[in-house]
């Protein structure tokens, strides 16, 4: 009787705890999520009292009609692999060698955490300015070391600007990786280390077979983060290029918001929207249930 | 298996010195115990003989070879860690066999050695296991195959019975020394409990503040310590340590009252300090010092009394099963054949 009592009043308590966030949640982040999937079955221009329902001809039209929905997807996909692959491991040997007992490095690892904190949109503002083919920094130091060959019009360039891009986003969230890599080797067991050199491994045997298993669960979450991060990635694309030159960094969260923001067509953008949601959940629901498993498993 | 010198080794931690001049000559074959409490070095100098610390002064050699230099796998040694350092993510076998692997012998052959130290551990049945599933006393014998399947010159043991629980302790202890006589191996081992080290060690070195307080077998330390630190750290309970100056056979106490001795030294002037272990008092109600119970502490085999003689504290241990009450009057009187006289300001030993 107590005990059924008191579950209730624990009950009752976590429910009043956890309400007011589960509303500004509810109303801001699933119900819009709900709306885009409504929307994207529609015809919308954004003002129109009417909503015409329209099937799955947004769909239809972006996957056969729609050359800059493939461009973007393409786009997407090409950064998200070097989103997984470079900033990660950058961040893994800036981790490592700041791990070691190196003057100055408690600053240096604020400097390289440093552009993290900084908002997307600056970033991108700074490295246009520093792209910028007759004024920018890149160029300048070219020019001054005589390289005039290498100049280039680094945003202007349908053939690099997608990877200038990438360099200002990998600048920006190489620090990310670190601090995660960086939390993840003070749980490497001190003793096992010591354990492999008198075992007579190297450093790159003692990494391996010391280090990286004791960071397994950190590669993993620093993975997932990571190809999240790149899939929205919005801000350092509207801010540099604007998807240009001619679409050629176009990516799909960018084109779903200029479908509806700009071009006033909420269904094929949502339809995008959809697209882009259902890409990142059969990444993320793996993830979920793998790290819910492993939980389950330390209990 | 191999000779380690030890001559005048110094450690030092930015301004502090840890290991102060310590010189030890370890035997062939020989089961060398360093013990002593918390901060005396002991662990630095143990991981100094690894080479998993720099050397700041002083010499070591292991089999004639001055390995001050070398890193730890050219020393030839094998380590047992106090939390056992197993790699999670490998088996058993993989453990064990890992340094076999990394020096790049062929797999028939690790296996062939991996086979022969589980047999010799008893760990044939767990060879396919990960640690996560191994019982402490379990991980503590892969440690140790882990050691043995390199056939080291020198065996090095880094308090590996602490994370145990008291029985598991006990039969670990007879499992290494068993193992010792088996492979007739060197090794030093580490551990702040004198129980240990009086129950397993061929010699035992006591350190204290970094420097070497006495080296000897078991019983030498117990039969002769050097100093009042050592007969007091060795012994279980510790010896009791009385003042008073020496007339006529027995010894005054600043209280008045007196204890005869079974033997007095030879030049005994003035205050000294009796060392008197706790199993050498006699009890009873007629005759000898007086004394007033304050704690009696029955074990089941023998009972422990707490009593207070002149006004300090001391530990009787009898073998009859006494009923006393706190703040029942005894009288003491000394039963030991043998009785250790220290001079109070240098706690030195006097003959």
């Amino acid at each position: 009787m107590l005990n059924s009592k008191v579950m209730q009043s624990s009950r009752t308590q976590a429910l009043l705890l956890i309400g007011p966030a589960l509303v500004v949640y509810a109303t801001f982040a699933i119900w819009p999520m709900i709306e885009v999937v409504f929307l994207s079955f529609q015809h919308w221009n954004g003002l129109d009292p009417q909503r015409e329902w329209v099937g799955l001809e947004n769909y239809q039209y972006i996957l056969t009609k729609d050359p800059v929905f493939w461009i973007a997807l393409r786009n997407t996909i090409t950064w998200t692999l070097l989103a997984v692959l470079f900033p990660p491991t950058i961040g893994l040997l800036l981790a490592l060698g700041l791990n070691e007992q190196l003057f100055g490095r408690v600053p240096m690892r604020a400097i390289y955490y440093l552009p993290v904190i900084i908002a997307p949109i600056a970033v991108a503002t700074m490295w246009k300015w520093m792209y910028d083919p007759f004024f920018g920094l890149f160029n300048q130091v070219l020019t001054n070391i005589g390289l005039q060959a290498w100049i280039k019009d680094w945003l202007g360039d349908r053939e690099i600007a997608l990877y200038s891009m990438f360099v200002a986003y990998t600048w920006q969230y190489v620090g990310f990786s670190m601090v995660l890599f960086l939390a993840g080797l003070q749980s490497v067991d001190r003793s096992l280390v010591e354990a492999a050199r008198i075992d007579g491994a190297n450093r790159w045997q003692s990494f391996k077979h010391v280090t990286l298993p004791a960071l397994r669960v950190t590669i993993a979450i620093v993975l997932v983060l990571s190809t999240i991060s790149s899939l929205k990635a919005f801000d350092i694309v509207y801010g540099m290029t604007g998807g240009g030159p001619a679409q050629s960094t176009q990516m799909l969260a960018l084109w779903a918001f200029m479908q509806s923001m700009q071009i006033f067509d909420f269904g094929r953008g949502s339809a995008i929207s959809v697209i882009l949601l259902l890409v990142t959940l059969t990444i993320v629901v793996p993830y979920l249930r793998w790290s819910q498993r492993d939980e389950g498993a330390s209990e | 298996m191999a000779m380690v010198q030890v001559s005048g080794l110094r450690k030092s931690f930015g301004a502090l010195e840890v290991v102060k001049g310590v010189s030890i000559d370890i035997r062939d074959g020989e089961f060398l115990i360093l013990v002593g409490p918390s901060g005396c070095g002991k662990s630095t100098l143990l991981r100094m003989i690894a080479g998993l610390e720099d050397i700041s002064g002083g010499r070591i050699e292991i089999a004639g070879r001055v390995v001050n230099a070398l890193s730890p796998k050219e020393r030839n040694i094998a380590m047992v860690f106090q939390n056992y350092a197993l790699y999670p993510q490998m088996t058993v076998a993989q453990n064990m066999g890992f340094s076999l692997e990394i020096s790049g012998m062929k797999k028939a052959e690790i296996e062939k050695k991996v086979a022969d130290a589980s047999e010799i551990l008893g760990l044939n049945p767990l060879l396919q296991r990960k640690p996560s599933q191994l019982s402490g006393g379990q991980r503590q014998r892969v440690a140790m195959g882990r050691a043995i399947v390199r056939d080291p010159d020198v065996f090095l043991f880094d308090e590996p019975l602490s994370n145990l629980d008291a029985k598991l302790r006990v039969q670990m202890r007879a499992e290494i020394k068993a193992l010792h006589q088996r492979l007739g191996s060197t090794i030093v081992y580490v551990t702040h409990d004198q129980v240990e080290a009086m129950t397993m060690a061929d010699r035992i070195v006591v350190l204290r503040a970094g420097r070497v307080e006495q080296i000897g077998t078991p019983l030498e330390l117990y039969d002769h310590p050097e100093n009042m630190f050592v007969a007091g750290f060795l012994g279980s309970p510790s010896m009791n340590f009385l003042r008073g100056t020496i007339e006529g056979g027995s010894l005054l106490l600043s209280g008045g009252e007196r204890l005869v001795l079974p033997s007095v030294p030879r030049n005994a002037g003035g205050e000294l300090v009796v060392g008197i272990r706790p199993q050498g008092f006699a009890i009873g109600t007629q005759n000898g010092a007086k004394a007033t119970v304050k704690v009696v502490e029955p074990t089941g085999a023998d009972t422990h009394v707490l009593a207070d003689i002149g006004g300090t504290e001391i530990t009787c241990v009898v073998n009859d099963r006494v009923d006393f009450a706190a703040g029942q009057e005894i009288r003491l009187s000394i039963s030991a054949a043998q009785v250790h006289f220290f001079d109070p300001v240098s706690e030195e030993r006097i003959d």
